[in-house]
């Protein structure tokens, strides 16, 4: 499904060059379940970024569902994570002026799902995830735990074939942590492929493959 | 999709309530305005729209070879009328009037009113409308009058008043009643019934009348007659110049047919035209001031959004990770603004409503109301708040649009710091507009008070006019003269005048004058005046040689001003005393003496040669002055009512103050004047929301700075001056742009003047000085504001 080949990214601060990434060579298989470990500033969400798509960079290729993704100008990259992918951050990102609703609702928006399909969508997803009742509310009404099930609710909406997280328990007590992680295998019994950014050995046991990093580098 | 825009939109509105409320604040004020003056720039537009057939009516214009010779407004008598008879297939119709101002009387509702004497063509050929009588013949009868509904209620009460009649004097003092056979509806403001904005003729009498007035319009040699005509279809107002000059060189003396050439003026430019155009500059002065304060507001608008713009970073790099592409992005933003701009609409025209009849007052002139547009006009604030919301969103749009989801998800951007040069440019923008409209509000100001100053050569103070009944006669000269001098003996009068004007610009006319030993050719003109031997001493014209009329045989003599007498060539004034002029080779005139130069007319003009010709040399007068003396105005001008009833019974006071007088003659300016004043409120008032969103965004922005700063011991006032250091800069710079351009436009204006201001640096420094200070006054507020609270507090907060 994903296949990076000596991926480089760097960025210039003066005369030196500082490498973000350093030869990344990564192949990822449909249903897998992923978690990228490492020390802070290691390069674990640049790298999860750069299979997001939503950063460039600058050496290799990368190869996402036979789609030559070094290739592709910024709007057909943003089409193509826009059907396959799904982000959950650490920090929920939801939009604080939108009701939960609003906030599960809004990727199908931007993937012209006509209203009435959207509905059921939303409202399949509220019940899955239990929450129909939390439904009128905002971000801001709701505990961490909870805003995270939105979070992910959003990134399964439009039912992509990747999930990406970023430390998605790294602002949560350990029971709700347990809880997502549980959710999150759960997932990965249903096929969809996750890759996580994560600290806790514990949380990197869910996974079926971990990918240690080490200044940018495939630790092997 | 588009639902979801406007809830998020109003969602946004509503969480940031204090600047959604500066930004519709400032925006619906800067469209009222622009509606306003939109409003009042299509009313004046609309003048002689309404007349029948408009595109082949026109007016006839005389070009004096010296502008002092004559009108230029008015033609010869019968010229548009031979003009029918000669040329029937180039001139379709005609109308002429003759203007007099007598006194109207039903009963004892006495009037003075201006009423047109003229052609029975009149009703039909402008198709105004007639609510009672008929418009056939109307205008046919002698002795019969036709009325505006207007003037039917002034002296009736009603509008069917058909078959009742108006008593009319003649200037001869006689009276006759004039019966009414037409009310005419109250027509839309036009050159016809309103040649000029204070010639608003209301009755109208026909020609087979004129003689009872003792006028005439069939005199050729009479170039004082408005003539209008309308032409046939097709036909060029080219094609009638040389039938016209034909007709004058025929016809007129050589006088007129020398030295006037006439000319056809379309109706529907006429009004905009008129005065060099003078309604035509106002409404593109006023137009340009409206659309800069819009322009203001709209950059109020761009800088809020902008600053505000930080609060939506986050939001814009989750819509994009969530798949959002940047047009989505961009018409969301739109959406936000346009609502804004909608909401913003709605108040101003609730504004437009409130103030409406306050801007009125300031423009002089009625500003429709919104009932007084054609319906589809709806659609303007429609297309207005989507081209305004356009205009004001799309930058704000474009910027948050463009930024990189990924550093703002991550929180890496906190600002849109490239920016802070353009919203400094924004502000330094704004502040420069509201200094230049504060300069030229300043030393508009300023001219307009010379124009009321004591340097006019004359003293203006406790002088009154009152317009006096006509007996153009020698023995009703000498009835006059008696009651001035009663009116004179009176305590509460230092002095009486009979004259024909006060120095309001209009005097009786010019004259031709030459000095023994030259022709005619070598005439000089003179601008006269009807005076009597009080006029110098009511006016405070000091004498410079020689004496006024004081003698009964003065009827002949004449005294002229210091100008005449360096016109003439003599080296002071003592060597023009028995000087003779001749208007004619049998009529000379001796100067008996001379006075110094005053301001007759506008500070526009030259002080011209002028003549004060003797009441007794044509016995006609309009005006009894009165200089009064310091004291109770109001009392005195009761007791010379009083007196004025036991002298002069069954006419009318209707009196002038010498200011009153001077208005009128400055009107524009004085509208101009106000007009300014408003601008400048506005500016200002649009000025300090944009200080205040953006200072409070500024400190919003840095409320951690703030805390940490008061932690490690700053005091308020080293806070504030990091924030002087980012504004003042700003106004200073703008402040001196603001200078060379102000400066530019008012030595424009003021060139237009013979006698004006200088430009000093005061009005300078105290725009920039005043500016600066409202600055740092409105961040040393806010500041105060954010200071107060815990420090600890603030740092918690991030």
């Amino acid at each position: 499904m994903i296949e990076l080949n000596g991926i480089y990214k760097w960025v210039n601060s003066g005369n030196n060059r500082i490498f973000l990434l350093k030869d990344i060579n990564l192949k990822v298989q449909e249903g897998e379940f992923i978690s990228i470990m490492g020390p802070s500033g290691s390069g674990k969400s640049t790298l999860l970024n750069v299979i997001g798509m939503l950063d460039e960079f600058n050496e290799g290729e990368y190869n996402f569902l036979h789609e030559s993704v070094h290739k592709l100008k910024e709007k057909q990259r943003a089409a193509l994570y826009k059907l396959y992918i799904g982000f959950v951050f650490q920090a929920y990102h939801l939009i604080d002026e939108l009701t939960v609703y609003e906030n599960i609702e809004t990727p199908l928006i931007y993937q012209d799902i006509k209203a009435s399909e959207r509905k059921a969508m939303v409202a399949d997803i509220l019940d899955r995830f239990n929450i129909v009742g939390k439904k009128d509310l905002f971000p801001t009404q709701l505990s961490g735990g909870q805003q995270q099930l939105v979070g992910i609710a959003r990134a399964l909406i439009a039912k992509p074939k990747l999930l990406l997280a970023d430390e998605p328990t790294g602002n949560l007590n350990s029971k709700q942590g347990e809880e997502i992680m549980n959710l999150f295998s759960e997932l990965n019994k249903e096929g969809v492929a996750i890759i996580q950014v994560t600290h806790s050995e514990k949380n990197a046991a869910y996974g079926s493959r971990i990918i240690n990093l080490l200044d940018g580098r495939i630790e092997h | 999709m588009i639902k979801n825009y406007f809830k998020i939109a109003w969602r946004n509105i509503l969480k940031h309530k204090f600047h959604s409320a500066l930004n519709m604040l400032g925006l619906s004020i800067g469209i009222a305005f622009t509606l306003l003056i939109a409003a009042y720039v299509w009313g004046e537009l609309q003048v002689n729209k309404s007349v029948k057939n408009i595109d082949n009516q026109y007016i006839i214009q005389s070009n004096w070879k010296d502008p002092d010779m004559g009108l230029v407004i008015t033609t010869i008598g019968p010229l548009a009328k031979a003009l029918r008879e000669d040329y029937p297939n180039l001139v379709a119709n005609y109308y002429r009037w003759d203007g007099v101002t007598t006194n109207v009387a039903n009963g004892d509702k006495i009037f003075r009113e201006g009423l047109q004497i003229g052609d029975s063509s009149f009703l039909r050929m402008y198709g105004f409308q007639l609510m009672y009588g008929d418009a056939k013949n109307a205008m046919t009868e002698p002795f019969s009058v036709v009325i505006t509904e207007d003037r039917a209620v002034k002296y009736f009460g009603k509008k069917d008043v058909l078959g009742q009649s108006l008593t009319l004097e003649s200037f001869s003092g006689s009276k006759h009643d004039f019966k009414i056979t037409g009310v005419m509806k109250n027509p839309a403001y036009n050159s016809i019934n309103r040649i000029t904005f204070d010639n608003d003729n209301q009755l109208y009498v026909p020609v087979s009348s004129a003689a009872y007035f003792s006028r005439t319009l069939d005199e050729w040699n009479n170039p004082n007659i408005v003539g209008f005509v309308e032409l046939q279809n097709g036909v060029k107002p080219k094609d009638l110049e040389a039938p016209m000059q034909q007709i004058i060189a025929l016809r007129s003396n050589t006088d007129i047919s020398a030295n006037m050439r006439p000319y056809l003026v379309p109706l529907k430019d006429y009004y905009l035209q008129q005065n060099n155009g003078l309604v035509k500059k106002m409404l593109y002065t006023v137009s340009c001031i409206a659309l800069f304060i819009l322009l203001m507001a709209i950059i109020n608008f761009i800088n809020i959004a902008v600053g505000k713009s930080s609060t939506r970073i986050k939001e814009i790099g989750l819509r994009k990770v969530m798949g959002s592409g940047r047009k989505q992005i961009i018409f969301q933003f739109l959406t936000e603004s346009v609502l804004l701009v909608f909401f913003s609409m709605t108040a101003a025209l609730l504004i437009y409503v409130l103030a409406a009849p306050f801007l009125s007052a300031v423009l002089g002139k009625t500003i429709p109301s919104l009932a007084a547009f054609p319906v589809y006009y709806g659609l303007i604030p429609v297309a207005l708040v989507f081209i305004i919301g356009l205009l004001a969103g799309m930058y704000p749009a474009f910027i948050l649009s463009a930024l990189n989801a990924v550093d703002s998800v991550k929180g890496k951007l906190q600002s849109v710091n490239a920016n802070i040069y353009l919203r400094k440019t924004l502000v330094g923008f704004q502040f420069f507009m509201a200094s230049v409209v504060l300069i030229g509000a300043m030393i508009l100001g300023k001219q307009v008070s010379l124009f009321f100053s004591k340097d006019l050569g004359y003293n203006k103070d406790y002088v009154v006019s009152v317009q006096l009944p006509r007996d153009w006669t020698r023995s009703g000269v000498q009835k006059m003269e008696t009651i001035r001098d009663e009116f004179a003996r009176m305590p509460e009068v230092s002095s009486a005048s009979l004259t024909w004007s006060v120095p309001d610009g209009t005097g009786s006319g010019t004259m031709s004058l030459y000095p023994a030993g030259k022709d005619s050719s070598q005439s000089i003109l003179f601008e006269s005046v009807i005076a009597d031997k009080k006029y110098l001493e009511t006016f405070q014209i000091p004498l410079t040689a020689g004496r006024t009329f004081e003698r009964p045989a003065d009827s002949l003599n004449i005294v002229i001003n210091e100008s005449a007498v360096k016109t003439l060539g003599l080296h002071n004034a003592s060597e023009a005393i028995g000087q003779r002029l001749f208007a004619s080779a049998d009529m000379p005139l001796n100067v008996i003496g001379v006075f110094s130069d005053f301001h007759f007319g506008s500070l526009k003009d030259k002080i011209r040669p002028m003549v004060f010709t003797n009441v007794n040399l044509n016995n006609a007068y309009r005006l009894m002055c009165f200089k009064l003396k310091a004291g109770n105005i109001g009392s005195a001008m009761e007791k010379i009512q009083a007196k004025w009833s036991a002298l002069l019974p069954g006419t009318s006071f209707d009196y002038k103050f010498m200011d009153e007088s001077l208005q009128n003659l400055y009107r524009t300016e004085i509208q101009l004047k106000k007009a300014s004043q408003v601008a400048t409120a506005l500016a200002l008032f649009i000025v300090v929301l944009g200080i205040i969103g953006l200072i409070s965004l500024s400190i919003q922005k840095r409320t951690k700075e703030i805390g940490i700063r008061k932690l490690l011991g700053a005091s308020g006032s080293s806070i504030a001056s990091l924030f002087m250091k980012d504004f003042l800069p700003v106004v200073l710079i703008s402040g001196i742009i603001s200078i060379p351009v102000s400066w530019f436009i008012m030595q424009k204006w003021l060139n237009d003047y013979n006698y004006r201001v200088p430009i000093t640096a005061g009005p300078f420094a105290v725009s920039i000085i005043g500016l600066g200070l409202l600055a740092v006054l409105l961040i040393i507020i806010q500041i105060f504001k954010a200071t107060l609270q815990n420090p600890v507090k603030n740092l918690r907060t991030e």
